[in-house]
């Protein structure tokens, strides 16, 4: 159960929060959120390729979260929630998100997942590129390269499942850049 | 052919094509809820455009940062555009901040997936 203490906790372990949310992902939300961000990492006279990263993996994220909600919007019992949030630790950036998946997609996206992160910087620019190259018109949903343009612009991609019940678990997903 | 012009917002890039001029121009930033959808009037406008293009035509592409999305689109833009070569000059000018490394490399990437096509990158010039 979430107390105000266990709030607390996250805020002040060692590390600075940008922007918490939870709820359901709008382009409008992410934009608006986007914006808060640039505010913030303005003051912290980070370098523009730097700071352009933190930003493309939070948009990636939340996109993501909010794609993967209208994609089922119909399904029964579907939970279309989501957490990010967004913070420094040390001299790091990490940009994290959470939602609920049902297992076939936890299998999909474990996949490609573990392949994205067995792959140094020349891997992913060729897979990138190769994935880019393939299925004209499938932009839509960037045609499975999310994964591969966050990677690309990480220095540490960490993912997990956590089973709720038969068919959903919670994929979290937290980025170091 | 009347121009086509696209004001930005926060999430989309301001875009302005003058058949007059043989001129394209996309900037800002691109990360649009549906990217299809966003670019579809820019792609029509091309398509018609091309039919009689000037001798010589430039897109002047200057994109701050763009989501998966994004990508795969400019991908297809430019693969649409190598199969216009024969009817017009064409120069993609990639405009990059020389501190915007993933810009200057996203500009590195198009080069080398379209061989055929006369790609220049560009420093912006800035005040700082």
């Amino acid at each position: 159960m979430i107390t105000i203490n266990s709030l607390e906790s996250i805020f002040n372990e060692e590390q600075i929060i940008f922007l918490t949310y939870g709820g359901t992902f709008t382009q409008s939300l992410i934009a608006g959120m986007t914006g808060v961000l640039e505010k913030e990492i303005e003051e912290d006279e980070l370098s523009m390729a730097t700071s352009n990263n933190i930003f493309v993996v939070f948009i990636e994220l939340a996109q993501n979260i909010m794609n993967y909600a209208k994609k089922r919007k119909n399904s029964l019992h579907f939970d279309p929630k989501g957490l990010v949030f967004v913070g420094k630790k040390e001299n790091h950036y990490f940009v994290c998100g959470q939602n609920i998946i049902t297992e076939s997609d936890k299998t999909l996206i474990e996949a490609r997942l573990e392949e994205v992160t067995s792959l140094d910087k020349e891997g992913l620019k060729k897979r990138y590129r190769e994935i880019r190259r393939s299925g004209r018109g499938s932009h839509d949903k960037g045609g499975g390269l999310g994964f591969y343009e966050i990677a690309r612009k990480v220095e540490n991609l960490d993912f997990r499942f956590d089973k709720i019940s038969d068919d959903r678990y919670y994929f979290k997903l937290c980025a170091t850049i | 052919m009347e121009k086509l012009s696209i004001e930005e917002t926060k999430y989309t890039p301001r875009i302005i094509m003058d058949a007059e001029k043989g001129l394209l121009q996309i900037k800002g930033k691109s990360y649009p809820e549906n990217t299809f959808e966003f670019y579809k009037p820019m792609i029509e406008w091309i398509e018609t455009y091309f039919r009689s293009p000037q001798v010589k035509t430039t897109l002047q592409m200057e994109i701050i940062y763009f989501n998966s999305s994004s990508s795969k689109f400019f991908f297809d833009l430019f693969d649409r555009l190598e199969e216009y070569r024969e009817r017009s000059d064409i120069t993609i000018e990639w405009i990059y901040d020389p501190e915007n490394e993933s810009a200057l490399e996203a500009g590195e990437d198009f080069i080398d997936d379209f061989e055929m096509l006369n790609i220049q990158l560009i420093e912006k010039w800035t005040t700082s």
